[in-house]
């Protein structure tokens, strides 16, 4: 696939891993999209479009999260970010049962995301505790937390006037995705490659002892990423709370498993460093076609799990065949 | 291969295997995590002994070694491999894949042995193909493990489908419900493949190449070591032990279920830690995780008894981990001169 590329490309892309790798992300998308009417001849029906992009939203904010904490280095990860969810849900909808008025619910939502991501962030910037042990005592602590609290009931008792923001659709576009997960996108990637703090987490993850020699606050900084990842954990709960007007203790059972298969697919190196927003957006996008495309023509939700398996250890493969192939043609 | 004397690590300089093992126990760094498990598990012990009256009986002892003997074999590969700097968070989808072909060979009526070798060699190959990927093709264990997870998953799904594989024999039943001379079976099975591990690691060359990839993988291939084939094997090794853990699971339960094999990844690599085993590898303790095994069955266990929820089982398991990594990260902090690298 590689060595097709490699007279059309202009130099500047193949010095720039990442937009090779959108470039590929691209072609791949557009090639499934190009498969699509073949599997299922549904495909292509205007109200295949809401039920596509429905799952967006949710897996794009623990995607982009995990791409985040994941560039910054250290080596990042956090496995605990469905379990901030399922918590975060569990929460709103207690607060919303007991009276408070939906929006301070949300707010109070975001803050315990928030607060929950500090003590990921505390445990590992500050404690030095690596992350994948910190979050799997987390991810124990948060999912044990959410289902032991309600004895695994289900929460519900939602107001239907709450669902708007999951369920409602401006021309097809489900709005959760042009209020929500659009803006902040956009936000996320102006900070990734537009400010310091973006070039700082890029120096982070590249060469630790380098950032901080350069004045890099790198523990600070990996903090407020866990937090940021938290925060919009909490968000993606506000949206499948907002969907499914129900609050279950295990909503994000599995989705730190997706978060990560999404960030990595979407070219963000697992020890930090390298990545970006829009490989993650089409990663999101590569994954939810192929899981609505498969479950239009009916075929066993098995092989969508087997399709991410292979996805993920392709697109690691393709990553270190792409750094072998630079830096041969650099030589 | 080359004499190993000349490979040096924390906990594998000795060249002699006495004193390699004499190292190994005595100066062990994971010594007082040991100590300290052993404390927990006593007070555990005495705590849901008073809140159950049939907590502290033979009858129960025995049922929980019964249910702790595929976590413990698969944790025990899991520790080297941990050791090793590896690590595998999908080994839960190798114990079904195996458990499948065990099944099937039941039903096809294969001798005993023959499915106990389909098992075990299912496990392996599956483990070796972890291995390839994370060694040959420089694939992050944690992304390889995770991506082959997936594609067993759909292996699973995909043979048994919404169906269980159900009835089968109970031929190897005293595995895990007999006794021999009194002791239970599930102690022996147990002790075996202990005994085994810790000969692999603490008296054999390729124990110290273990830990030497560990500490420093770039070292020790400097120092010939055979990394791609030290890897290989442990994944594999690991993978032989779910497939071990698969028979076990089989024998006892005497079925294959579509959830099989959730979770026990997590709570493997959770007993791991527990029992002194650091991810960033060079680090670990097979007694430890035995005893962080037995910690987790047995919460697991008294909370029925005690009448409390099991839903609080995962909550306790992964307070008593967070509590363990903050002590130990503490205590580390302060040890550190200020402004060394971590």
């Amino acid at each position: 696939m590689t060595s097709a590329f490699a007279y059309p490309l202009p130099r500047s892309m193949v010095r720039s891993p990442l937009a090779l790798r959108v470039l590929c992300l691209a072609v791949l998308l557009a090639s499934i999209l190009a498969i699509m009417p073949f599997v299922s001849p549904f495909f292509y029906q205007a109200s295949t479009l809401p039920f596509l992009l429905k799952y967006v939203p949710v897996l794009g904010l623990l995607g982009m999260g995990q791409a985040l904490v994941m560039i910054a280095g250290g080596p990042g990860i956090d496995l605990s970010s469905g379990a901030i969810l399922s918590l975060v849900g569990l929460a709103i909808a207690a607060l919303v049962a007991g009276g408070t008025p939906v929006p301070l619910a949300c707010l109070a939502g975001l803050l315990l995301g928030a607060g929950l991501g500090a003590v990921n962030g505390t445990l590992i910037a500050f404690l030095g505790i690596p992350s994948l042990m910190a979050t799997l005592a987390t991810l124990f602590v948060f999912g044990g937390l959410a289902v032991a609290i309600t004895g695994g009931v289900p929460l519900t008792g939602l107001p239907a006037s709450f669902g708007w923001l999951g369920q409602a659709t401006w021309a097809g576009i489900p709005v959760s995705l042009i209020v929500v997960l659009l803006p902040v996108a956009v936000l996320l990637h102006v900070m990734l490659t537009r400010t310091t703090i973006g070039s700082h987490m890029i120096a982070a993850g590249n060469d630790e002892a380098a950032a901080r020699l350069l004045g890099v606050q790198v523990d600070r900084l990996r903090f407020a990423l866990y937090v940021l990842n938290g925060t919009l954990a909490a968000l993606g709960a506000i949206i499948l709370l907002s969907w499914l007007l129900a609050a279950r203790p295990d909503a994000g059972m599995g989705f730190e498993l997706l978060a990560i298969t999404i960030a990595v697919l979407g070219g963000t190196h697992i020890f930090g460093g390298e990545g970006g927003i829009p490989g993650t957006i089409l990663a999101i996008l590569i994954i939810t076609v192929l899981q609505v495309g498969l479950q239009l023509a009916n075929i066993s939700p098995a092989w969508q799990l087997g399709i991410v398996g292979l996805l993920l250890l392709g697109g690691v493969g393709l990553n270190t065949a792409l750094e072998q192939w630079r830096s041969r043609s650099r030589s | 291969m080359t004499s190993t004397s000349e490979v040096t690590g924390a906990g594998a300089a000795a060249s002699a295997p006495a004193a390699a093992w004499r190292r190994a126990i005595l100066r062990s760094p994971t010594l007082e995590r040991e100590v300290a498990l052993v404390l927990a598990l006593a007070v555990t012990i005495l705590i849901f002994a008073n809140a159950s009256p049939h907590f502290l009986t033979a009858g129960n002892a025995v049922q929980i070694l019964r249910v702790s003997v595929d976590l413990a074999v698969i944790s025990a590969g899991m520790t080297l491999l941990i050791i090793m700097g590896g690590i595998d968070v999908g080994v839960g989808g190798i114990l079904a894949v195996s458990a499948i072909f065990i099944g099937r060979a039941y039903q096809i009526d294969l001798p005993v042995p023959l499915v106990v070798l389909i098992g075990l060699s299912a496990g392996a190959l599956l483990g070796a193909v972890n291995g390839l990927l994370c060694a040959r093709l420089r694939i992050p264990p944690i992304i390889a493990t995770l991506g082959t997870m997936y594609i067993w998953l759909a292996v699973l799904f995909l043979v048994i489908g919404g169906q269980w594989i159900a009835g089968l024999p109970r031929t190897l039943g005293p595995l895990v419900n007999g006794s021999v001379f009194g002791v239970p079976a599930p102690l022996v099975v147990v002790a075996v493949v202990y005994g085994g591990c810790a000969i692999l690691l603490y008296g054999l060359p390729f124990g110290r190449h273990i830990y030497a990839i560990g500490c420093n993988e770039t070292a020790a291939r400097l120092a010939g070591i055979d990394v791609v084939r030290v890897k290989v094997t442990t994944y594999a090794l690991l993978g032989g032990l779910a497939g071990f853990a698969a028979l076990l699971y089989v024998t006892r339960l005497r079925n294959v279920e579509i959830n099989i094999g959730t979770n026990l990844a997590l709570e493997a690599i959770a007993a791991t830690i527990l029992g002194g085993a650091s991810i960033r590898g060079g680090v670990g303790s097979l007694l430890g995780t035995l005893l962080g095994v037995f910690f987790i069955k047995v919460i697991q266990n008294g909370l029925v008894l005690a009448g409390v929820s099991s839903l609080w089982e995962r909550v306790i398991i992964g307070s008593v981990l967070l509590l363990v990594l903050v002590v130990e990260a503490v205590r580390a902090r302060r040890g550190r001169s200020r402004g060394a690298p971590g």
